[in-house]
C-alpha cells in the first residue's frame, strides 16, 4: 500500500513513473529498518506482543496515509499502453511487463539468498540463531536488514501494481490474506514454495471465478489453506527447498 | 490477605457500585449518550474476555473469536426476524449456535499450536465471514438484518424491554457481570487450575496425565460461549446484525484490547476495551484520525508495559505495599556437615 | 517372577543423520534403584523421552509391565503409572507450590469440576501438605512456583513425582542445580521412595549415583556400554575410559571398586 502511494506521489511531483522504481523501494527499505529497531526488536521475545505491535503499526501506516493522501482512491495510468494478442485473447502489455518484473525480482532475491554472503547470513540466522552468532554473524543487524528488504520488496510490488489496481489507503487489507495463504501453503521460509503457492492460488481463484463469484473463489482458497495447515503444516512444497 | 489484595477488593467494590449507578449518575453529570457507550464497552469487554480466556490463561492466541460473536449475533437476529422467537429462546439460540460452532471448529483448531493455531482461527473466521457476506438471503450481508426487539420480561400488560435505556443498560451489566463471575469461579476450580497448568507448560501437563487436547477444546468452547453471549447482547443492543462484525479486524481489535489491558488477569479485558473505546468516542468527535492514537497506544503499551496495564498496576501496587518483599522467604544459609 | 517393569527391544530414534538411540535393548526387572549414567549426548534423555511418549520411536518396542506402550500418547502413558521429571526443571509457574502438587494429584481425574473451589477436597489437601513436608517446601506452599529458586523448583518436581504415586518413576538429573543440603534431602527422599516404587535415575553427580544406585547402566552414543553393580561398573575399563576418568570422581570410583 505504501508502495502504491509513493508511486502516486512520485508521479505527481516529478511526472516520471519510472522514478518510482527507485524511490519507493528505497524509502521502503529505510522505513523497514526503522520499524524493525523501534517496534519489532523490543517485542520479539513474546510473539503475541509483536503481533499487537504490528497491528498497531498497520493502523498507524493506514491512518497516516489517509491523513496525508486522503481517503479517495486514485488511479494511475499504465506507463506502457497498448495490448497484444496471444491465442486470440488480448493482453495488456503492461501486465506482461509487471509479470516480468515480478519474475526478475523473485529470481534476483533467490540468487541473493543463495549466492551472496549476506543472503547466506540470513538463511543461517533463520536456521539456528545461536550458532550463527557464535560464528560471528551479527544476528541483530541481519534481522534489521531482512525486515528492511521485506519492506522494500513489498514497496516494489506496490509500484508495479499501482497502475493495475487503485491507489488507496486500504490497499493493504485486501492483499494481506492472500499473502498469508501463499506463505503458509508454500511453507514458511520456503521461497520457491511460496512463489509456487501464489501462482497456484491465483490460478485456482481465477478458474473458480469463471463460473462462480470472486468470494466463492476466496473461500475455496481458504479451505485449501485450512487443509494444508491441518494435514501438512510445513507447506505443500517442502521438497523444493534445499 | 496482603495489603495489595485488600486495596484491589475495595476498588472493585467502588467500581461495582459505580457501574450500577451509571444510568442515573451519567446523564446527570454528562449526557445520556455515554450510557450507551458504557453499555457497548461492557459488551465488547465480554468479547475481549473470550480472547483473554484462551490466550491469557490457556496460552492459545485466537484471532478468530469474531466468528462466534457473529454466530451469537446472527442466532438472535435470525431467530427473531425469521422465526419470530421471543427474547429468551432467541438468546439461547445465539449462545448455543456460538458454542456449537466453537466445538466444531475447535476440534480441528486445537490440534495446532502457536502461530498455526492463530492462523487457522483467522482462516475459519474468514471462511464464514465470506459465506455470511454472500448469502444475503440469510444474513443480509454487509447491510445486515434489522429487527424489532421483543420484550425481555412480560407479565400481562406490564413489560420490560430494551427500548427502555435504563433496563437495557442494567440487563447488559447484569449479564456481563454474571459471565465475569463465572470466569472467576472457573479460575479457582479444579478445571481452571488444569487449564492454567496447560497454559503454563503443556509438556509437563501431559506428563502428569492431563489430556491437553481435551482441556484446550473445553476452553475453546467456553470462550465461544463468552463470545456468543457478547454477540447476542450486541444484537439485542443494536436491534441489528451484520456480517462486517465477523471480519478478522474485529477479532484483532479484541486481541489488542486484551493485551493492552493485561492478558491473564480477570479485569484486563475490561481495562483495555474501555480505554480504546473511550479514546475512539472522545477523539473521533474532534478528529477523524483517532485510529492513529489507537495504533500508537498499542505499540507503546506493548513495548513499555508488556504485562499490560493491569500488570503495570499490580507491580506498582506490590512495590508500594510490600515494604520488605518476601523477607521471611529469603534464602536460608544451611549449615553443611557432609560426612 | 512377574513381568519386568520395563522391557525395551531394539529401540531406535534418529534425528536427521544422527542416531540418538541406536538399537537399544534393556530390561528393568524392578525392585532395585537403577541409575543411567553417561557423557552428554549419550541418548539418556532421549531414552526417557521415548519411554514417556514425548517422542515416537523410529524402530523398536517398549513394554511396561508386559503392556506395549510405544506409540501411546504422553498423558496415556502417564496415567498407566509412569511419571518423570524433566532435565530442565519446569513446573507450573503461575500456580503456587501447593497447587502444583494438587494438580498433579488430580490430573488423572476424568472429570474436573468447573466451579467448585479447588481447596475443598480434604484428602487430597492432606496429601499435598504431607508431600510438602517431605520435600521441605511447607514454608513455601503458597508462593507462586515461578518465583521459587531453582533448587526449590527441583524439590517441587520431586514432590510432584512423589504425590502422583507412580509405578515407575523416571528422574532426569534430579539434583542438578541443588545445594549440598538440598541434595542431601533429595537423596533421602529418593531412597525412601525407592523402597516401594521402581526408580530409574539419570545423574551426573557420581557421589549420588554410587550412594543410592543398586544397578548402574552406562550409555554412550545411543547404546548401552556396560551394565551391572556399582563395583562392576567402577572396575570396568571401558567405562573408565569413556566416562569415569575424571579426577574429581576418582575417590568414589576407587571406593566403589574396592567395596
Amino acid at each position: 500500500m505504501v508502495g502504491t502511494v509513493l508511486t502516486w506521489a512520485t508521479l505527481q511531483q516529478t511526472g516520471e513513473f519510472w522514478l518510482a522504481f527507485l524511490i519507493a523501494p528505497l524509502i521502503g527499505f529505510c522505513l523497514g529498518a526503522i520499524i524493525q529497531r523501534v517496534v519489532i526488536q523490543p517485542t520479539s521475545n513474546v510473539a503475541a506482543l509483536s503481533i499487537v505491535a504490528t497491528f498497531g503499526l498497520s493502523l498507524i501506516l493506514q491512518e497516516s496515509v489517509r491523513l496525508t493522501f486522503g481517503p479517495t482512491p486514485r488511479r494511475i495510468l499504465p506507463p506502457i499502453q497498448g495490448t497484444f494478442s496471444l491465442f486470440g485473447i488480448d493482453y495488456e502489455i503492461y501486465r506482461l511487463f509487471a509479470a516480468m518484473v515480478a519474475v526478475l525480482a523473485l529470481v534476483g532475491f533467490f540468487l541473493f539468498l543463495h549466492r551472496t554472503k549476506l543472503g547466506t547470513w540470513m538463511r543461517a540466522v533463520r536456521h539456528d540463531r545461536d550458532t550463527a552468532i557464535a560464528m560471528g554473524i551479527p544476528a541483530q543487524r541481519v534481522y534489521v536488514f531482512t525486515f528492511a528488504i521485506g519492506f522494500a520488496l513489498a514497496a516494489l510490488g506496490g509500484v508495479v501494481a499501482a497502475p493495475i489496481t487503485t491507489v488507496d489507503f486500504r490497499g493493504g487489507v485486501d492483499i494481506l490474506p492472500f499473502c498469508f495463504m501463499a506463505v503458509i501453503i508454500g511453507g514458511l521460509g520456503n521461497l520457491p514454495g511460496t512463489a509456487a503457492a501464489a501462482i497456484l492460488l491465483a490460478v485456482l481463484e481465477g478458474i473458480i471465478q469463471s463460473f462462480a463469484d470472486p468470494t466463492a473463489a476466496r473461500i475455496a482458497s481458504l479451505v485449501l489453506m485450512s487443509a494444508v495447515l491441518l494435514l501438512r503444516p510445513q507447506g505443500l512444497f517442502k521438497g523444493l527447498t534445499r | 490477605m496482603t495489603h495489595a489484595a485488600t486495596i484491589e477488593r475495595a476498588l472493585l467494590a467502588v467500581f461495582a457500585v459505580g457501574m450500577v449507578a451509571v444510568p442515573w449518575l451519567v446523564p446527570a453529570l454528562f449526557n445520556q449518550f455515554w450510557v450507551s457507550v458504557i453499555a457497548e464497552i461492557l459488551i465488547w469487554s465480554l468479547f475481549a474476555a473470550s480472547v483473554n480466556l484462551l490466550f491469557g490463561y490457556v496460552g492459545l492466541l485466537s484471532f478468530g473469536q469474531a466468528l462466534y460473536f457473529g454466530f451469537g449475533m446472527y442466532g438472535v437476529a435470525i431467530g427473531i426476524a425469521d422465526f419470530g422467537l421471543p427474547f429468551w429462546p432467541a438468546f439461547a439460540l445465539g449462545i448455543l449456535a456460538a458454542m456449537a460452532m466453537a466445538l466444531v471448529t475447535g476440534i480441528f483448531a486445537v490440534r495446532l499450536t502457536w502461530h498455526y493455531f492463530a492462523i487457522i482461527t483467522v482462516v475459519f473466521s474468514l471462511i464464514f465471514y465470506f459465506l455470511a457476506l454472500t448469502n444475503k438471503w440469510l444474513t443480509g450481508g454487509d447491510d445486515g438484518i434489522n429487527f424489532t426487539l421483543p420484550p425481555t420480561f412480560q407479565l400481562g400488560a406490564w413489560q420490560l424491554s430494551f427500548t427502555d435505556a435504563t433496563f437495557q443498560y442494567l440487563f447488559i451489566l447484569a449479564t456481563v457481570a454474571f459471565c465475569f463471575w463465572l470466569m472467576h469461579r472457573l479460575i479457582q476450580s479444579p478445571l481452571g487450575k488444569a487449564l492454567l497448568a496447560v497454559g503454563d507448560n503443556d509438556v509437563r501437563a501431559a506428563l502428569i496425565g492431563l489430556n491437553v487436547y481435551r482441556l484446550r477444546l473445553i476452553a475453546f468452547v467456553l470462550a465461544g460461549f463468552l463470545a456468543g453471549v457478547a454477540g447476542a447482547l450486541f444484537a439485542f443492543f443494536g436491534r441489528y446484525a451484520s456480517a462486517s462484525y465477523m471480519f478478522y479486524h474485529v477479532s484483532g481489535e479484541a486481541v489488542v484490547w486484551t493485551i493492552v489491558g493485561g492478558a491473564g488477569s480477570l479485569l484486563g479485558p475490561i481495562v483495555g476495551t474501555s480505554i480504546f473505546i473511550f479514546v475512539r468516542e472522545v477523539v473521533s468527535s474532534q478528529w477523524e484520525h483517532h485510529e492513529l492514537i489507537v495504533g500508537l497506544v498499542a505499540i507503546l503499551v506493548v513495548i513499555f508495559a508488556p504485562k499490560g496495564l493491569v500488570g503495570l498496576w499490580r507491580d506498582w501496587l506490590a512495590a508500594l505495599t510490600e515494604r520488605e518483599p518476601h523477607a521471611k522467604d529469603r534464602l536460608q544459609v544451611e549449615p553443611t556437615s557432609k560426612s | 517372577m512377574s513381568e519386568p517393569v520395563l522391557h525395551i527391544e531394539g529401540l531406535t530414534k534418529r534425528f536427521g543423520g544422527l542416531s540418538a538411540v541406536d538399537n537399544l535393548s534393556y530390561t528393568l526387572a524392578g525392585g532395585r534403584l537403577h541409575a543411567i549414567i553417561g557423557p552428554n549426548g549419550a541418548g539418556k534423555t532421549t531414552l526417557f523421552n521415548l519411554v514417556s511418549g514425548l517422542l515416537a520411536p523410529d524402530a523398536g518396542r517398549i513394554f511396561f509391565c508386559g503392556r506395549k506402550i510405544s506409540g501411546l500418547k504422553p498423558h496415556e502413558i502417564s496415567r498407566l503409572g509412569i511419571k518423570r521429571t524433566l532435565q530442565i526443571k519446569s513446573v507450573f509457574p503461575r500456580l503456587s507450590a501447593a497447587e502444583n502438587l494438587w494438580i498433579t494429584a488430580q490430573a488423572e481425574n476424568r472429570f474436573l469440576h468447573p466451579f467448585r473451589a479447588a481447596a475443598q477436597d480434604r484428602s487430597i489437601a492432606e496429601k499435598v501438605d504431607r508431600t510438602l513436608e517431605r520435600v521441605g517446601l511447607a514454608h513455601l506452599a503458597h508462593r507462586q512456583a515461578g518465583t521459587l529458586s531453582y533448587g526449590d523448583v527441583a524439590l517441587l518436581e520431586i514432590g510432584m513425582a512423589l504425590i502422583s504415586e507412580p509405578r515407575l518413576l523416571l528422574l532426569d538429573e534430579p539434583t542438578c542445580g541443588m545445594s549440598p543440603a538440598e541434595t542431601e534431602r533429595a537423596v533421602e527422599n529418593i531412597r525412601a521412595v525407592a523402597r516401594t516404587i521402581d526408580i530409574v535415575i539419570i545423574e551426573h553427580d557420581m557421589e549420588v549415583v554410587f550412594e543410592i544406585a543398586a544397578d548402574i547402566t552406562v550409555m554412550a552414543q545411543g547404546a548401552i556400554l556396560a551394565s551391572g553393580s556399582p563395583q562392576e561398573i567402577a572396575a570396568d575399563e571401558r567405562v573408565r575410559e569413556a566416562y569415569l576418568g575424571r579426577p574429581e570422581d576418582e575417590d568414589y570410583v576407587e571406593e566403589a571398586a574396592h567395596a
